[in-house]
């Protein structure tokens, strides 16, 4: 276990280095996600300020609770895609050829994935969460029911963001296009997960494969929290059901490195198929 | 000419043979699903009706033909900035710059066989996203054929003079990630693509003005949903000709330094 625990650190600590002081921090961190909210408001705006919309929707009646509403959305969708571009930077390792000595190493292998995410997610989302709460506290929209529930909130996005950081880790270890899966995990991520729109308005088969995907419990449970006032026991099966997929996903993560490490102990490939 | 249509020719290969399918998903998607969020938030929450002030600012009460016109154009701009204003930079990660430098052959033609391809595949591309939109039932109107066919060129040749300096930046920064992401997003936001300017602060309204893709947005706008007839939408064709022509102008100027610097840099 302390020898996990070392691993762990360490790589973590060398993604944080990698990464730390950079100016796409920064950017792909605050100023992106920060503009994007924007744009995402002011398209929705004239739908969800329609006549109709504050009987349909009353969670948004109006302007300032629809930007909260976006604003939780891309704070937990930020701490999902600060994962995706860490598994991003790990495929580097492929082509830089050092990822044959950490399957040398003996590290072990589901420890390095987690560990890469966790560091690139304990830097990166902080400053969005800095400046969510301080935006959302100036707006007077936030309705939280205890103040532990922020704790929820947080484990509520941390852990199911670190399982799904390891599983994307592992699989794009074993891809070769890595921007093909990268395209393909970041932009449909936000629309199956609710990122931008209330569960109700998708269709019954998007929400059967938002379900899949980890950010979909993660904003219930967030979303409940700050801007519903859920308590601990009303959010507990969504809870639950975030915890079962996290270790699903581990599994699966655990899974993928032991078949793919020993196909490429076989055939001196790096791929999955 | 030739050089412009071996440029062309040569990226079409190298897309076709190296990355079939990237870019195609990598410019269908985003727009389908940009689509499909106002289609849907239209439905379930607007109940088919958007609000007043969507038709004080954009002329028309049809908000999801104007999504589809204004997420179409956008990310058709982002593709072409990709092509044209990251092909020099793409020559110098893969250190054939100089070469190209030393090349007889003009950084004009070479840019602008960058765009011709970018525009052709992009026309295959919209395709795809045509049928999407019309399996969701969108159907977008057109008030003057004659205004769209010049409102989509005054976009091209606006993203191309924008393109030509945004390349020079880039090479000389040797950087692309930021830049590149930044005016995506600075543009989707201020450039009037899904969303009516009037939404946004007096400051960010004057902003976008300096912006060539602008007023060919306005054009397109005008011409599709806006019921805006030919003689209408001249004075904004005007406007996206002058901010186009001032650009390619700067661009062209600046473009030289950008060169000499990046290759300074370097060796």
């Amino acid at each position: 276990m302390s020898h996990a625990l070392r691993v762990f650190a360490a790589e973590a600590l060398k993604q944080h280095r990698r990464l730390f002081g950079q100016p796409i921090v920064v950017f792909s961190m605050l100023v992106w996600p920060v503009l994007q909210l924007a744009t995402t408001y002011y398209t929705l705006r004239p739908v969800a300020t329609a006549s109709p919309a504050a009987a349909n929707w009353p969670l948004a009646a109006d302007p300032d609770r629809l930007l909260a509403f976006l604003a939780t959305g891309t704070l937990a969708y930020a701490f999902f895609f600060s994962l995706v571009q860490s598994a991003w930077h790990l495929s580097f390792e492929r082509t830089t050829g050092t990822l044959e000595l950490l399957f040398l190493s003996p590290a072990g292998r589901l420890t390095l994935m987690l560990a890469n995410g966790a560091g690139a997610l304990l830097q990166n989302a902080w400053l969005l969460t800095c400046f969510t709460v301080a935006a959302l506290t100036g707006f007077g929209t936030l309705s939280v029911s205890a103040w532990w529930m922020y704790g929820i909130v947080f484990l509520a996005l941390l852990i199911p963001a670190a399982a799904w950081g390891a599983f994307l880790n592992s699989l794009l270890v074993f891809s070769r296009d890595s921007a093909f899966l990268y395209t393909i995990l970041d932009e449909p991520l936000w629309f199956v997960s609710g990122v931008r729109l209330p569960h109700f308005a998708l269709p019954a088969t998007i929400q059967v494969v938002g379900a899949v995907f980890p950010l979909t419990g993660s904003l219930i449970a967030v979303r409940g929290a700050l801007l519903e006032h859920r308590t601990l026991a009303e959010l507990a099966p969504t809870l639950l059901a975030l915890l079962l997929l996290s270790a699903t996903l581990l599994a699966a993560a655990a899974l993928i490195l032991r078949l793919g490490e020993a196909r490429s102990q076989r055939t001196g490939r790096l791929g999955l198929a | 000419m030739p050089i412009a249509w071996a440029t062309a020719w040569r990226t079409w290969q190298m897309t076709r043979r190296a990355y079939p399918w990237t870019y195609a998903v990598g410019t269908v998607l985003p727009a389908a699903l940009a689509i499909s969020l106002a289609y849907l938030g239209y439905h379930a929450i607007g109940g088919g009706t958007v609000a007043a002030d969507f038709q004080q600012g954009s002329g028309t009460t049809a908000y999801l033909a104007y999504v589809v016109v204004g997420a179409t154009a956008f990310q058709f701009t982002v593709r072409l900035i990709l092509w044209s204003a990251k092909a020099l930079i793409t020559e110098q990660r893969q250190g054939t710059l100089g070469a190209l430098l030393v090349a007889p052959a003009g950084r004009f033609p070479y840019l602008l066989g960058f765009t011709v391809f970018a525009v052709l595949s992009s026309l295959v591309e919209f395709l795809t996203l045509g049928l999407v939109i019309a399996a969701l039932g969108v159907s977008v109107p057109v008030s003057s054929a004659a205004g769209a066919l010049l409102g989509a060129l005054a976009l091209v040749a606006a993203v191309f003079a924008l393109s030509v300096g945004l390349g020079g930046l880039m090479i000389a920064a040797g950087e692309a990630h930021i830049s590149q992401n930044t005016v995506f997003i600075v543009l989707g936001l201020v450039g009037g693509f899904t969303f009516p300017r009037d939404y946004l602060p007096l400051w960010a309204q004057w902003f976008a003005e300096l912006l060539p893709t602008t007023s060919a947005m306005d054009v397109l706008h005008g011409a599709f949903t806006g019921g805006q007839s030919l003689p209408d939408l001249l004075p904004r064709l005007g406007v996206c000709a002058l901010l186009t022509a001032a650009y390619l102008l700067l661009g062209l100027l600046y473009l030289p330094r950008a060169e000499a610097r990046a290759v300074e840099r370097t060796y």
